[in-house]
């Protein structure tokens, strides 16, 4: 009898042995390959960037540049205040709909706003705010008396205010997406939902309860997020470059203005200017780090009931708490209705939006006027006579989006969660790094490859800057699936396939569609990569909308402004069809029977 | 002597700890044991051993892994994919897939071929998914969305699921926890009656006594000194 235990066993072991050797090739090698390529080039770019940091001349010639300080002063002062106004936005905008119930309902009309591009907002902005903008037209020469318009700097101010607003009004749909990937997932969505209201019946106002139990676990798990805003608004070049300060600019278009130089020294000047602003980015981003853990003290806090071990932590998070609390008490002070923050955004950019649309059609529109003179599809005419520009475009996204959103799901699906959480800070890297940075990396990695100026090259660079954000868009909805539906679905006898093809991914169709909407919008918005990988050699709508901005062919640029907004909205639409609930047939509610 | 449900569990745990040791049970067909034990004590985690899910519940925790073995009706289980076992699984929660009508919950359960082969046709297996309503006396509901049915109509859904696959054995896994006692006092004669009716082993997890389907064949678990209900 032991003997025969002990054979079955042998061959048990041996059957295990033979099948760990296959399972050996699929669940480690093919991860390990996703890894590789997405990983490498992520690395590959940073290598050849920083050896080219290595100069000392360029550093030189940077720290000699009479530019310098006060454009590094205007980079923080519109990255931080952007970023800070963005996220006392956001928190106060989640509050207010979570408290009044109507998050989701405002939430829906996030994709709109998402899918308007920075460069196209920046536009809109201009074209309201500038000296000849529609803003003096209402009240000229009425209450001002102007009849031309004046000389002012509305726009491209040198206080950098313009670019701080239009940044904010970007960043604020930004965050709210990614908290809504998190506040939408259906578990966590029932948990919060019963915290929440186990806090009120503990005592706490909604405001309180929201601030006390909601907050702190959303928070920490916007810190990617926030940390690509506080990025973003630190590096962004084309938004500066359209409504930024121009004398001098912020460092980001400086360094860009010296890598796109035809002088080598200066060339390396803007390399060690990108890597200036990357530490600006890295120590920037260490203190926020620093910050949001004290968010975590304070969850700790919170979830216990007990003071957390260390004082100092305590005394931030009690700080975060407040400043919360202030937020949403002034508020509430305010003569203006509690979701006065988000009607502002949606009316500002329905008004972007319509600007867009007037500027492209009009004509002859002398200044006081409020409406032009003369209407005309001058602009969509050329447009449409220049359409290999909007192929383009639509290629690039199209691709880029296609092929992070095939690598994004294969590595979910076959990545053990451990690898995913160890290597998700690196897929990560080229949201929190400067683009300015990436470019340099990106284009000397196609010229070792022979790829530059070539559509092969310029769509994986796309591919580079596209996947962190269908990765962010995926993961929440992927640690969303419940693994005993797997396990249910094995047990009637069916096999992997089945269960991913008909249960796992068509309830993930609408994540799935609208992390390749997502994708495809930042493909579209993509400035620096597709002018530097693509050496030139390709126009894409924001590249013509960007150089536009520059001239006084009103109606051209906002054309391809507004083109720039069309794509990625008809990407959402789309993606919104693809994603839509299924439909049950309506029958009357019958009475239970049991 | 083969017939029924076979089970050895030597040893399941993690690399660290072991949660059950020394676990034998024995279902013969049309017989229903009971699995008890406080919370924590590791009865989901054997039932996901005979089932071949350990790797969905030792999720975010360390892996759990099972040494012993599973049989059914002679065959060794342990080494083979859940989907080969044969084994159907019921959750407390009825997790009734939402993007599928109740009929395509069932007709989803309903095998395309059967053991020898022969493939049934389209109407054979509607027709299956019609009489498994009827016996769920949910006749006339197979248009509706999922989301639509009470607690206790799910429940059936369910079970008439986990049924239709044709399992050789059946888990029940905390069935009646989520329904209220009145429901519950209803639908476990149900439960109980359709299972046997089909001659298979089955295992059902509770912590109700009431639960209890045959005293007969009641397994008590206890807490390891170590396990991780304490922390």
């Amino acid at each position: 009898m032991y003997a025969m235990t002990r054979s079955v066993q042998a061959q048990r072991s041996g059957h295990v042995g033979a099948k760990a050797a296959d399972l050996l090739s699929v669940k480690v090698l093919g991860p390990l390959l996703l890894a590789t390529l997405a990983g490498l080039p992520i690395g590959a770019a940073l290598w050849a960037v920083g050896a080219q940091m290595l100069d000392a001349a360029a550093w030189q010639a940077l720290w000699a540049d009479p530019q310098i300080g006060r454009a590094w002063g205007m980079t923080l002062w519109t990255g931080l205040a952007s970023t800070a106004l963005a996220w006392l936005t956001v928190a106060h905008v989640l509050a207010s709909g979570f408290i009044r119930q109507q998050l989701g309902r405002w939430l829906s009309r996030l994709p709109a706003l998402l899918a308007t591009p920075h460069a196209a907002m920046a536009i809109g902005l201009v074209l309201w705010l500038s000296p000849s903008g529609w803003a003096l037209r209402l009240v000229s020469p009425g209450l001002t008396g102007f009849d031309a318009p004046p000389p002012w700097f509305t726009t491209q101010d040198p206080s950098g205010l313009g670019l701080i607003l239009s940044l904010w009004l970007k960043e604020v749909p930004f965050l709210l997406w990614v908290a809504a990937t998190q506040m939408q997932r259906e578990d966590l969505r029932r948990r919060w939902q019963a915290e929440y209201a186990l806090a009120q019946t503990l005592g706490r106002t909604p405001a309180q309860a929201f601030a006390q139990i909601i907050w702190p676990q959303l928070a920490p798990r916007l810190r990617w997020p926030l940390l690509a805003v506080l990025a973003y608004g630190l590096t962004v070049v084309d938004m500066a470059l359209i409504i930024g300060p121009a004398t001098p600019p912020t460092l980001a278009v400086l360094a860009w203005q010296w890598l796109s130089d035809a002088d080598p020294l200066t060339q390396s000047q803007g390399v060690a200017a990108a890597g200036w602003l990357t530490g600006t980015v890295l120590v920037g981003g260490v203190l926020m780090v620093v910050a949001l853990k004290a968010f975590a003290a304070m969850r700790k806090f919170a979830s216990r009931g007990s003071l957390p071990q260390s004082q100092a932590t305590d005394r931030v998070g009690l700080l975060q708490q407040k400043t919360l609390k202030w937020v949403l008490h002034f508020c509430r002070r305010l003569p203006l209705q509690p979701n006065v923050m988000w009607t502002t955004i949606l009316t500002t950019y329905a008004a972007v939006w319509f600007a867009l649309t007037v500027g492209s059609v009009s004509g002859v529109w002398p200044f006081p006027n409020v409406w032009p003179e003369l209407w005309t599809l001058n602009a969509w005419q050329q447009v449409a006579s220049s359409a290999h520009t909007v192929w383009t475009t639509l290629g690039l996204g199209v691709a880029s989006a296609s092929v992070c959103l095939l690598w994004s799901v294969a590595w979910l699906e076959l990545a053990p969660r451990r690898w995913q959480q160890a290597l998700q800070p690196w897929f990560l890297l080229p949201l929190v790094l400067p683009s300015v940075l990436w470019v340099v990396g990106l284009y000397s990695l196609a010229l070792h490859t022979r790829l530059e100026g070539q559509w092969l090259g310029l769509s994986l660079a796309h591919a580079v800057m596209v996947l962190p954000y269908v990765l962010l868009a995926l993961v929440p909805a992927y640690q969303a699936v419940d693994p005993r539906q797997a396990a249910l679905v094995a047990s009637l006898g069916h096999g992997r396939w089945v269960y991913l093809w008909r249960v796992k991914w068509p309830l993930l169709q609408r994540a799935i569609a609208s992390a390749w909407a997502v994708g495809f919008a930042v493909s579209v918005a993509q400035y620096l990569p597709t002018l530097y990988v693509g050496a030139g050699r390709f126009a894409t709508v924001t590249t013509e909308a960007v150089a536009l901005a520059a001239g006084a062919q009103r109606s051209l640029m906002s054309a391809y402004a507004a083109l720039q907004m069309l794509l990625p909205i008809a990407a959402f639409a789309l993606a919104a069809w693809l994603g839509r609930p299924r439909r049950f047939e309506k029958i009357a509610p019958m009475k239970a029977t049991l | 002597m083969n017939d029924g449900l076979h089970v050895h569990i030597e040893r399941l745990g993690s690399a660290r700890q072991a949660l059950v040791s020394g676990l034998r049970l024995a279902v013969p067909p049309g017989e229903i044991l009971t699995l008890m034990g406080p919370s924590g004590c590791g009865k989901s985690s054997v039932l996901a051993s005979i089932a071949g899910t350990l790797a969905s519940v030792s999720e975010g925790l360390q892996p759990l892994q099972l040494q012993g073995s599973v049989q059914l009706n002679g065959r060794e289980l342990s080494h083979l994919p859940t989907h080969q076992r044969g084994v159907g699984l019921v959750f407390q929660d009825a997790l009734l897939f939402p993007h599928m009508t109740v009929a395509e919950n069932l007709l989803f359960a309903v095998p395309v071929g059967d053991a020898k082969g022969t493939r049934s046709t389209n109407a054979q297996r509607q027709a299956r998914v019609q009489q498994a309503l009827q016996e769920a006396e949910l006749s006339g509901m197979g248009e509706r969305d999922p989301s639509t049915l009470s607690g206790g109509q799910r429940a059936r859904v369910a079970l008439m699921r986990a049924l239709l696959a044709e399992p050789q054995a059946l888990l029940l896994d905390e069935p009646f926890s989520k329904l209220d006692a009145a429901l519950r006092a209803q639908l476990r004669p149900w439960v109980f009656a359709h299972v046997r009716e089909r001659r298979i082993p089955v295992v059902l997890v509770t912590h109700d006594e009431q639960d209890v389907a045959d005293p007969q064949r009641v397994v008590h678990l206890r807490a390891t000194e170590e396990s991780p209900s304490h922390v």
